[in-house]
């Protein structure tokens, strides 16, 4: 008997051995990419640097002189204009292709195919692609219609009043397809029983989507919700590509600036600094999509 | 008509349909759903007839809306000229090792967070979960250091091992493996089959759908990434397709405007291609991925 216990003891202990073993390599992974950069993001925070270098502890400095500096609030307020502006155009358009999409029996799977289509053009690719039709010269495509129009060819991308609210519609072309797939899923979920059920109580259209599919799509709009908001506040690749942060810094983003202060202006101390404190700002929103996660998981 | 007659789902059915007012209702949305494709089908389009108009046609300002010449040789010559086929395989080098850390690399940290489950487990899954929403590009300046301090700059094996750290995709796989019977893995256990060999005789050809979608995802994710790409491959004979657009946006003001949009073309044409061969594991893993 003792033996049978110790044996089942020894065994219990191999299964922990060989499962640490097979974790081990994605758990070195995970250090070398995501947790010690985190940690070692928060340390560079703390002190001064030379290049990528580390010079000497400075304690808080960094964060005082990035909090004083105009750029970083410029970038504060532009990030969040981002955020705003994607929820005026990015956060209902899903919604609405999907309620027309999902009602159409003619040419059904075409429209799905379409509307996916702009999120399978790789992110570089499409921004250039977008830099062609936004060109601000006369030569740009959509300028060509301006002047053809008898208009005056318009600076897009160069106008600082413009530049986020186009920047967010590039952003809005490329992903609202596959969002707008998600809420198509979503409608198909829906019990017709409960429109029939509707149609012989004598609510009209309009009636059985206040009434039915818009408190059925809730949940996930409001999970997509703060994932939208997540996502735009770290925005990057559209004003680096697209703008440099330009006109004026107009488009300059959070996550812009940690980029320049740390591969333009090589002081990797500020760059960690800016890092950190959207780290955090995500983490606060992190948080909040858990908790709403789990709400959902509850009703 | 008749497929008006025998709608029976969404929110407007056959009833409705009867109404004249309803009826055009109907046709007035099928001309918005019109409008959305052509929105999101036009501007790669535009672009792309515009790229092969005749020289003459596209040095004009300002530019010709419908184009009036097409010459497609253009794809060919302007191909051989940026000796495309290199950055082609050099992309193709990248997306071949990202996808397999992505599916070894994930796939066993999720066996091992969902089925082996050792003591203390539980701490690596949180703190796995806590990086799923910090994305990689916010610490860029230590992950470049880590990869300069092992001397792997310039090198694929960075790149392809940051696809082995991807809290998304570990979750995918935990949250697929829990739905495994456990029947099936207690047998093979008893039968003594040690853990690796259970890993890759059982439970990975249960989920096949699943290394699909994972596929699917990280040959995407790779074919577009381009910020870590760009700060490790320095080596201009190691250039990706998207460092190789992007160069080519911004360094080489010399080089022609329909080259450059040609190139985007290329750039833009695997995933197509892919998306049309898988379209229905693609939509199956958009909505698995909304469920994270």
């Amino acid at each position: 008997m003792n033996k049978k216990m110790s044996g089942k003891l020894s065994n219990r202990l191999s299964e922990n051995i060989s499962g640490w073993l097979i974790l081990l390599p994605s758990i070195v992974l995970f250090t070398f990419y995501i947790w010690e950069p985190m940690i070692y993001s928060l340390i560079l925070s703390l002190n001064e640097t030379k290049g990528f270098r580390m010079e000497r502890f400075v304690g808080l400095q960094n964060y005082i002189d990035v909090l004083r500096d105009s750029v970083f609030h410029q970038a504060l307020i532009n990030t969040f204009f981002y955020v705003i502006w994607s929820l005026i155009i990015g956060f209902l358009v899903p919604i609405i292709v999907a309620l027309i999409i999902n009602e159409m029996v003619h040419l059904n799977s075409f429209f799905r195919f379409s509307i996916y289509f702009p999120n399978m053009v790789p992110g570089v690719a499409a921004l250039v692609l977008w830099g062609f039709l936004f060109d601000p010269s006369e030569g740009g495509l959509l300028n060509a219609i301006r002047i053809k129009l008898g208009l005056q060819p318009s600076d897009w991308l160069q106008n600082p009043k413009l530049t986020i609210p186009l920047l967010i519609f590039i952003m809005t072309w490329k992903s609202a397809g596959s969002t707008a797939l998600i809420y198509i899923a979503r409608l198909q979920g829906i019990n017709q029983e409960l429109y029939e059920a509707a149609c012989i109580d004598g609510a009209g259209i309009f009636r059985r989507i206040i009434h039915i599919t818009l408190p059925e799509l809730y949940s996930t709009a409001r999970m997509l919700l703060i994932m939208q908001i997540i996502f735009v506040f770290q925005v990057l690749y559209e004003p680096l590509v697209l703008t440099g942060g330009g006109p004026n810094n107009a488009s300059l983003s959070l996550m812009l600036l940690s980029y320049n202060y740390a591969f333009v202006d090589f002081v990797a101390g500020k760059s960690a600094t800016v890092s950190v404190l959207v780290t955090l700002i995500l983490m606060c929103l992190t948080f909040i999509y858990m908790k709403a996660t789990k709400e959902n998981n509850n009703v | 008509m008749s497929r008006l007659d025998s709608k029976t789902s969404g929110i407007i059915n056959f009833l409705d349909l009867r109404k004249p007012s309803v009826k055009a209702l109907y046709y007035i949305l099928l001309l918005i759903s019109c409008c959305i494709a052509f929105v999101c089908l036009a501007p790669p389009l535009w672009v792309f007839l515009s790229s092969l108009k005749n020289i003459k046609e596209f040095a004009q300002v300002p530019p010709t809306i419908i184009p009036h010449t097409f010459e497609p040789q253009k794809i060919i010559t302007t191909w051989k000229t940026l000796n495309f086929t290199k950055y082609y395989i050099n992309s193709f080098i990248l997306v071949a090792g990202s996808v397999v850390c992505a599916i070894v690399f994930n796939g066993l940290a999720g066996y091992v967070i969902s089925i082996i489950k050792p003591r203390g487990y539980r701490f690596v899954f949180n703190l796995i979960l806590w990086s799923l929403m910090i994305p990689a590009t916010i610490n860029l300046v230590p992950i470049f250091k880590n990869i300069v301090a092992l001397k792997l700059n310039n090198s694929y094996i960075p790149l392809w091992l940051s696809y082995g750290a991807n809290a998304f995709y570990v979750l995918l796989f935990k949250n697929f493996f829990d739905e495994i019977p456990r029947e099936i893995i207690e047998a093979a256990k008893i039968d003594g089959c040690p853990n690796l060999r259970l890993f890759y005789k059982i439970v990975m050809p249960l989920s096949v759908p699943i290394i699909i979608v994972v596929t699917i995802f990280s040959i995407n994710a790779s074919w577009s990434d381009f910020l870590l790409p760009y700060i490790v491959l320095k080596n201009r004979e190691s250039y990706t397709v998207m460092i190789k657009i992007y160069e080519m946006s911004f360094g080489n003001t010399w080089m022609s405007a329909d080259m450059k949009m040609l190139a985007v073309l290329y750039a833009i044409l695997p995933p197509v291609v892919l998306v049309i061969f898988f379209q229905k594991y693609l939509t199956q893993g958009v909505v698995i991925g909304s469920l994270k």
